[in-house]
Order: C-alpha cells, then sequence, then structure tokens
C-alpha cells in the first residue's frame, strides 16, 4: 500500500510518500513522476516504513532522469530502517538527502 | 601379368586399368587401420578368430591361431564370403599369408576381391564412400558423399581416441566396421535409430543410457540408401562424467570463495544439503507467489505467524522476504515460502522452479555490493547478505532455493 501525494510550491515539486515502496507500489510512484515538470524534484518518505530494492531502485531511476534533464531530486526524511538500507546499497551516496524535520530543510 | 590375362580372356577389348579388378603393381599393398576383424571358419564349423592385417585382391596377410595348412571360409558380409588357405612356410609366428581360393558373392563365385570389396576391406573413407554413392542419382552423389563423409570424418577421429564404433546396417542386421569391437551397444536402441534414420532418409542422433544405467551412448544413425545405413556409436560416459566432476569442483570453487567472501555466512549447498535445510525445524507458515500483490501480502503474513519479535529483526525478515520473492517473481514468474522455526532461529525459505543463476553471474549477483549508477544489477542480495544472519543458496536448471536464518531474541516488552 502506498500513498502518493503531490504539490507544487515555488518551483519546487514535492511528492509525499506515505506506506511500503516495493515491486507492488513502485509503478505508482512511476505514473505520479512522469507527470512532473518541475525541476526540483522532492520525495517526502517520512510516512514510509518500508523500501526494498526495487523501491529503491525506483529512487535512483528517478534521480538519474532529473539529474540528465538538468534538474535535481532531494530525498526527505527517511525513517531509520529506510536510511539504514539506503546506505547499505550506497544509495546514500548516491542520493541528495535532507534529514531536517519538514519545514526547516529549506534554507532561505 | 597374370592378373590382367584373366580380364583379357573375359573382355579383350578393355583397358587393364578400367578393369574392376585392377590393383595397380605389387602383392599385399594395401594395410587395412585398423586391422579388419574376421572368423575363420573350417570345415568341421570350427572357428578361429583373426585379423587382417594386410591385403591384396588374391591375398591376405592374416593374424591368426588358426592351423596352417588349412582352407577356411571368411564371411565378410551377409551375401560376401570367401575361401582361403594357409600358405605354409610364408610368414612368422601366428601371421600368415592366405591366398584367396574363391570369392562367394549372391549369384556369381570369382577367385579375388572385387575393387569395391578390395576398398571396403582396406580402403579409405573416402572411397568407401565413394563406392556406397555410386550407384545413386548423379545429383545426389555429391550431397550424399559430403554428408557422409563428415560423418566418417567424425567417426574417423573417435576411431584415433579409441572410443566409438562404426557399423554397417543393411537388410536388418549390423556388420562391425571399425573403432571400438568390444562396445556394447543397446542394439534394439541402434535398429530403432537407424530405422527411424533409413525411413526418414536422414541422419538422426540420440543419446541413450544403457539399461543398467552404467553407460552412455550418444549414437548417429546414417541412411545410405532405402534399405542400408551406417552407424556411429561413441561411448560418452566418460564425457559426462568428466563434465559432471568438473561441475562439481567449480561448484566447490564458487562455494569456497563465496563462503571466503562472506564470512562463512553465504553457504552455496548442494541438492542434498537444502533438502535437509528446508526440512529442519518447524513450519509456522507458508505461502506462494503469483504476482507483485503477493509480496506485501506475504510480509503482512510472515508477521501475523511470527513470535512475537523485536520491531528491527522484523524489518530484517520482511525484507528478505521482499527480496527473495521479488527476484523469484522477476526470475521464474513466481515461487512458493515458508517460515520455520528452529530454537532461537527462524528460518525463511523460498523456492522457485526458473532456470536457475547462472554460474558466471553467481558470484556477481550474490556479491555485488553496490548499485553502479550505469548497470543496475539487483542488490537483493547484499541486502539478503547483511540482515540474515546465514543464508544456503541452491541453484541449478529446475530451479532456485534460498534459505535464510535469523537469530531471533523475544521483544522485551
Amino acid at each position: 500500500m502506498l500513498k502518493v501525494d503531490v504539490s507544487v510550491a515555488r518551483g519546487v515539486c514535492r511528492v509525499v510518500l506515505n506506506g511500503e515502496l516495493d515491486v507492488e507500489t513502485v509503478p505508482q510512484l512511476q505514473e505520479v513522476v512522469g507527470t512532473v515538470r518541475e525541476r526540483t524534484l522532492e520525495v517526502d518518505l517520512s510516512g514510509v516504513s518500508f523500501v526494498d530494492s526495487t523501491g529503491l531502485k525506483s529512487l535512483l531511476d528517478i534521480n538519474n532522469d532529473w539529474r540528465q534533464k538538468g534538474g535535481k531530486m532531494l530525498i526527505l526524511r527517511p525513517q531509520p530502517d529506510v536510511a539504514e538500507v539506503m546506505r547499505l546499497v550506497g544509495l546514500d551516496r548516491l542520493l541528495e538527502q535532507n534529514t531536517a524535520p519538514v519545514g526547516e530543510e529549506r534554507e532561505e | 601379368m597374370r592378373r590382367c590375362l584373366e580380364c583379357a580372356k573375359k573382355e579383350p577389348n578393355r583397358n587393364c586399368v578400367e578393369c574392376n579388378y585392377f590393383i595397380p603393381a605389387g602383392p599385399l599393398r594395401r594395410v587395412p587401420s585398423p586391422p579388419v576383424r574376421v572368423l575363420l571358419e573350417d570345415e568341421y564349423g570350427k572357428q578361429y578368430p583373426g585379423h587382417i592385417l594386410v591385403l591384396s585382391t588374391r591375398e591376405f596377410g592374416l593374424e591368426t591361431e588358426a592351423p596352417i595348412p588349412g582352407r577356411y571360409k571368411i564371411r565378410l558380409q551377409d551375401s560376401l564370403w570367401v575361401e582361403v588357405a594357409g600358405v605354409p612356410f610364408k610368414g612368422k609366428n601366428n601371421v600368415h599369408v592366405f591366398d584367396i581360393l574363391y570369392v562367394h558373392r549372391n549369384q556369381e563365385t570369382a577367385f579375388r576381391l572385387s575393387k569395391e570389396e578390395y576398398q571396403l576391406l582396406g580402403g579409405s573413407a573416402g572411397e568407401l564412400v565413394k563406392e556406397i554413392t555410386r550407384r545413386l542419382p548423379e545429383h545426389l552423389q555429391d550431397l550424399v558423399r559430403e554428408k557422409l563423409l563428415a560423418e566418417v570424418e567424425k567417426s574417423e577421429l573417435i576411431n584415433a581416441l579409441k572410443v566409438g564404433k562404426v557399423m554397417k546396417y543393411e537388410g536388418g542386421r549390423f556388420r562391425y566396421l571399425s573403432g571400438q569391437a568390444d562396445l556394447a551397444l543397446p542394439m534394439q536402441e541402434a535398429e530403432k535409430l537407424m530405422r527411424q534414420a533409413i525411413r526418414q532418409a536422414e541422419h538422426r542422433r540420440e543419446v541413450i543410457i544403457s539399461e543398467d544405467g552404467q553407460k552412455v551412448f550418444d549414437l548417429h544413425g546414417v541412411p545410405f540408401d532405402h534399405k542400408s545405413g551406417g552407424l556411429l556409436a561413441f561411448d560418452i560416459t566418460e564425457v559426462i562424467e568428466k563434465e559432471r566432476k568438473m561441475h562439481r569442483q567449480e561448484m566447490q570453487a564458487y562455494r569456497e570463495a563465496i563462503a571466503a567472501v562472506t564470512g562463512g555466512r553465504l553457504n552455496l549447498a548442494n541438492g542434498e544439503e537444502i533438502e535437509k535445510v528446508v526440512s529442519e525445524g518447524t513450519e509456522l507458515v507458508k505461502g506462494e507467489v503469483r504476482q507483485t500483490l503477493d509480496i506485501p501480502e506475504a510480509r503482512r503474513i510472515i508477521q501475523e505467524f511470527l513470535p512475537s519479535i523485536d520491531r528491527r529483526r522484523w524489518h530484517a525478515i520482511a525484507l528478505c522476504l521482499s527480496e527473495a520473492l521479488t527476484n523469484a517473481l522477476k526470475h521464474a514468474g513466481g515461487g512458493c515460502w515458508q517460515a520455520r522455526q528452529s530454537g532461537d532461529t527462524v528460518r525463511v525459505v523460498v523456492q522457485d522452479k526458473g532456470p536457475g543463476i547462472k554460474k558466471s553471474e553467481l558470484t556477481r549477483a550474490t556479491l555485488m555490493q553496490h548499485y553502479s549508477t550505469k548497470n543496475s544489477l539487483g542488490c537483493g542480495f547484499t541486502l539478503m547478505l547483511y540482515y540474515a544472519d546465514y543464508l544456503h543458496l541452491n541453484t541449478g536448471p529446475s530451479g532456485t532455493t534460498l534459505a535464510m536464518d535469523f537469530y531471533v531474541v523475544p521483544a522485551i516488552s
């Protein structure tokens, strides 16, 4: 089960995920992200309790996609279990992350 | 020119060189390789084995224990037999010259071997093939010769290696031509194959295991015409054994390498071991995966059935189960899973009937640490290797079994 919410503010698209990101729900995320036109994409993982390698792979693919188009993707606030999995497969070094609580993550 | 006088009498206008019996000068000039095995039968029916070491159309140089002087019949083919007489004082030990007295063919009797017979006994494969195909329609000759030669060449190679046997099939019978004479073939199977080949007029090949299961034969049936053909038989038992042994050795090498790299935590198990692994302890719950939806469902079920354990441990088990099931779904279209418990170890087993992990991919699939940005190989195994305490993997062409052990500490409530 995965809930995907999209909002756009000041040219930044934020995708907030709630639930589990795995082989079953990855298509949902891909579908939503496919419609995003903003150059900056934030994926909020704070509500995600479970991510497997298929889920991580989709995040990496989206990241590469955005980079190619000259934009950037940011991962927000993964839960400890999810953060650990990302670190294990080396995604922490490939993806830009911001672990600060929502609302304080952007310096302006 | 005694040899030519006979012809001259019969067909005075024919040039000697065109004569069926014309063999250029020199007696006993042909050395068949290997020697042709024959049986010498005396007038009382007593048989002596022998080898034709050398021959001309009028004489054989035979290695045999048959007493000399003496007259013997030698059957060369069903419709071809010769009468010979040993020549005293010509020879050494048990190798003697035998004069050919008569050559009995279907309807006729001659005093020497025909060119065709001579070539059959002593000639090279090429000449034999040429003779055999001589009566075929011209447009077919080259094609058939080419094919036959290709087969015979193979068999000659096999001959040299002494692992094959070449036989001719004619009128429902097999006749030994060359190669390993003592190769005990499953003749019923061989005849079935030969008949098929002849009926369909094409090369047939089959690998057959002997009745006692001890030998493996590679049989080739090559049709010559509508009632005869050649059978090439190779004993490939050793080859197969060697292949198996190589496979075992290779697997052992992988096994050791993988165990070393993973600190002994990933065990490449053989069939026997894995059977034990999947039946140890008691079964807690099991399920099947046919579609992606079944994977989160499997996580839910396993959580329900697992004894109350630490949350982090549960996450580890759920993740590893997901990874293994995703692999099974991706590479085998699905599979089944079960959770077992023995003592404080929970074992999660995922089995599929897919094509297995290729040997060449095995180390990469199991040990590649990270996603690479270019080429994303699955990193599921990295996660399973990290979270599970012990892994048993068995993979082959009939499926893959992965068993993951987790030491569980009851959650402190």
